[in-house]
């Protein structure tokens, strides 16, 4: 059998507003009990990848409390793992800063990792991909790299900025930015199946095409000339690109059939684990349509909400529509419409606040309000 | 490798008044509050007491036992110098294939092991009590009396205490007197089954022990009566916190709902910092639907909750339908309760399903231990 390693990509321009002030986009807290990250992670280890490596763009703070020692996403950690990978050098220099650079820096985990293959996937497109089907394909096809896309109907609205992909048969002839003006799309999901050796001479090709060129970019100049194919992907995909996109999205997942199509019990999906009581509801608690994590206490009202965990909701609070992150409280009595709190936040007796669908308010990191 | 104390937990009980509950696990592998077992209440204590290598002594249903504390991960007790390890009755060298024949000859057969970490002190627990209590301030206490034995005991009343083994102690916590049960109990101070021992007085009291061929083996019946009878320094330590044998269907049943009554037992650390441990399960977030109503209950990851649920524990992946009715009961994992059915202050064991329209003791006078499916 091939040997197939991963890596997660987290180089971006994606940032959520406050949410990614201090942490990146991959450790932003989802549905009240994983990160970001967790979603890819799953997949990789779900799809027995053998070896994990993180390419981390910036703020690996968070990013790195939360991974630990890599042991809750079940990869053998003796065989295998997850790897970090950092470049300094380019922390502070954004336009080096990209993921040609951090592999090129990181070479040594590809090469000693004797693999076969290499399957690149972004963590903010949360999908339940089996890798190996793309890597099977990528097999059968010949193909020096495979591109996984999704054909999508709502490419106006989705995935804006990201990348849609002309074809023909299963060729990719070009790689076009998504500017939103057509619906239908073959929608890139950012996520490739490359050869490890075509992917160590495409590094170097890279570097003679721009210093500024990132995988994309080198893909984009490349799809002419090198035998790039597609591989279409029908499952779930939802883009999380903005403020906005990370708001609507946990939100949808309060529709169970949305929900299921992500949660089976034969596709787990792991996260770091926290030992946190189960949640208490107490005597006048009022809760529907919601998400709940663990180790909560819910005495108030809450409808249609993401509640983290060790979030405490005191008697009388009304919470619509909110995404409350770990540890933060709401004081009896407050109000809360279309409002993200990040963790450890207060909000104080009587507070109001309200948002809209469309612009939700944001409580940042530890405030009182 | 010298440790100043090792914990060893007594593991190996079946059980029997817990009924279908420990038909295939242990006692101490029962669940209880949502998302625990038994065990992890010792297990997080001697963690949070900076006890760092445990001896888990298992006998009736060992594997899944064994399985679950595993080298004591979870616990954190899986470092270079930490761990906990199974020491379940076995075939030994000298002596073939035995049992434990009793609480302290299940020490004693594990005599080797302890000698290998040279020890000061040991720490004698049981499985299967609920308690959280910091095992370093006891032994604070035992070291400053430098007693032989220190034995936690717990205030009672006086109408309880003949259910228990009654130390009876001088006003400066001196034992002088040790009864099991009495019908006529002169304290209240009940033995809790925690014990710290002076390793090399423990080691001399259980080789004598095990020599007497009437003796029980039994450290209440046995080696606290003899320590006593030889004038060692016996002590009582008061513990007040909350404490539960859980022992039968009933008192586990209580016990759950002794958390959704704020008792002093403190899951969510509004006090002190001190957590309970325990498996971590790959489950989404518990998911409350359009038609739920939830109050005065806890629910853990997993589950999904689209009927009515009241005074009730949750564990992990149950399932509520819509229209449901659960009050008063503790739902062990993955039970699903079908649309419709109601179900009033019951245990329902793992896995089981309450199809549709079924109505489980509704009158709800006592207890229903609910093993199969309805």
């Amino acid at each position: 059998m091939a040997k197939v390693i991963g890596l997660v990509n987290l180089h971006s321009d994606i940032t959520y507003k406050g949410l990614t002030e201090r942490r990146p986009v991959a450790s932003v807290s989802f549905l009240g009990r994983y990160g970001i990250v967790d979603f890819v992670l799953s997949n990789m280890s779900n799809s027995q990848l053998d070896s994990v490596g993180i390419l981390i763009q910036e703020k690996p703070r968070s990013l790195f409390k939360h991974l630990k020692s890599g042991q809750s996403w079940n990869f053998n950690t003796k065989s295998g793992g997850i790897s970090l990978l950092y470049n300094e050098q380019y922390a502070n220099n954004p336009k080096y800063n990209h993921d040609i650079n951090n592999l090129v820096e990181n070479i040594a985990f590809i090469k000693e990792s004797k693999a076969d293959y290499v399957v690149i996937a972004p963590a903010h497109i949360i999908t339940t991909m089996d890798y190996m089907d793309a890597v099977e394909a990528h097999e059968k096809s010949g193909a020096e790299v495979t591109m996984v896309y999704k054909k999508i109907n709502d490419a106006d609205t989705a995935f804006i900025g990201g990348s849609y992909l002309r074809l023909k048969g299963k060729q990719v002839t070009e790689i076009k930015t998504n500017k939103g003006n057509r619906k239908e799309r073959a929608i890139s999901l950012e996520t490739y199946v490359i050869n490890t050796k075509v992917l160590l001479k495409l590094l170097e090709y890279a570097k003679k095409l721009s210093s500024f060129f990132d995988l994309k970019d080198t893909l984009a100049y490349l799809c002419d000339e090198r035998n790039i194919c597609a591989y279409e992907y029908k499952g779930f995909a939802r883009c999380i690109d903005s403020f906005e996109s990370y708001f609507n999205t946990s939100l949808e997942f309060l529709n169970l059939d949305i929900a299921t199509q992500v949660f089976k019990s034969s596709w787990p999906i792991y996260t770091t684990t926290n030992d946190t009581p189960p949640t208490k509801y107490g005597k006048e608690a009022h809760v529907k349509k919601s998400f709940v994590a663990n180790g909560a206490l819910v005495e108030g009202s809450v409808e249609g909400s993401v509640i983290g965990r060790e979030v405490r909701i005191g008697k009388g609070a009304s919470i619509k529509n909110c995404i409350i992150f770990t540890g933060s409280v709401i004081a009896p009595g407050a109000v809360l419409e279309n409002v993200v709190v990040d963790k450890h936040a207060k909000v104080e007796r009587k507070t109001e606040l309200r948002g809209t669908k469309e612009e939700p308010l944001f409580v940042r990191e530890g405030d009182v309000v | 490798m010298s440790k100043e104390i090792v914990a060893m937990i007594l593991a190996g009980g079946r059980g029997t008044r817990l009924e279908a509950l420990t038909a295939k696990v242990a006692k101490p592998a029962v669940y209880f509050g949502g998302k625990y077992r038994i065990i992890d209440f010792p297990l997080s204590n001697c963690a949070n007491s900076g006890i760092d290598i445990v001896g888990v002594l298992t006998q009736y249903e060992s594997v899944l036992l064994g399985t679950y504390v595993g080298s004591g991960q979870k616990w954190g007790l899986s470092g270079t110098n930490s761990m906990a390890a199974i020491l379940p009755a076995r075939e030994r060298g000298e002596v073939g294939a035995t049992w434990y024949e009793g609480t302290a000859d299940a020490i004693y057969q594990n005599l080797n092991f302890l000698d290998g970490y040279d020890p000061e002190y040991v720490l004698i627990l049981s499985g299967d009590h609920i308690y959280k209590m910091d095992y370093a301030k006891m032994l604070e206490a035992h070291k400053e009396r430098k007693a032989a034995a220190t034995i936690a005991v717990l205030n009672v009343s006086l109408e309880e205490a003949s259910r228990f083994g009654i130390m009876n102690a001088k006003e400066d916590g001196t034992i002088y007197e040790f009864e099991e049960k009495p019908a006529h109990p002169k304290s209240n101070l009940a033995s809790m089954g925690i014990y710290i021992f002076t390793y090399k007085e423990l080691k001399k009291y259980l080789k004598a022990d095990a020599k007497l061929k009437d003796s029980k083996h039994d450290f209440g019946m046995n080696i606290i009566p003899a320590m006593l009878n030889d004038g060692k320094k016996l002590y009582a330590y008061e513990f007040d916190g909350y404490w539960k044998d859980v022992g039968t269907v009933d008192s586990l049943w209580q016990a759950n709902m002794d958390l959704l009554a704020d008792k002093e037992l403190d899951l969510y650390n509004q006090k002190s910092d001190w957590k309970i441990y325990t498996e971590d399960t790959f489950s989404h977030p518990q998911i409350i639907g359009e038609d739920a109503v939830v109050t005065n209950s806890m629910v853990t990851q997993g589950c999904v909750v689209d009927g009515e649920v009241t005074g009730s524990v949750l564990f992990d992946n149950v399932h509520v339908g819509q229209g449901a009715k659960v009050v008063d009961s503790v739902l062990m994992p993955g039970v699903l309760i079908e649309e419709g059915a109601e179900v009033y202050k019951a245990i329902v064991d793992e896995g089981v399903v309450v199809h549709s329209s079924t109505v489980v003791n509704k009158e709800a006078k006592k207890v229903e231990l609910v093993a199969k499916n309805r």
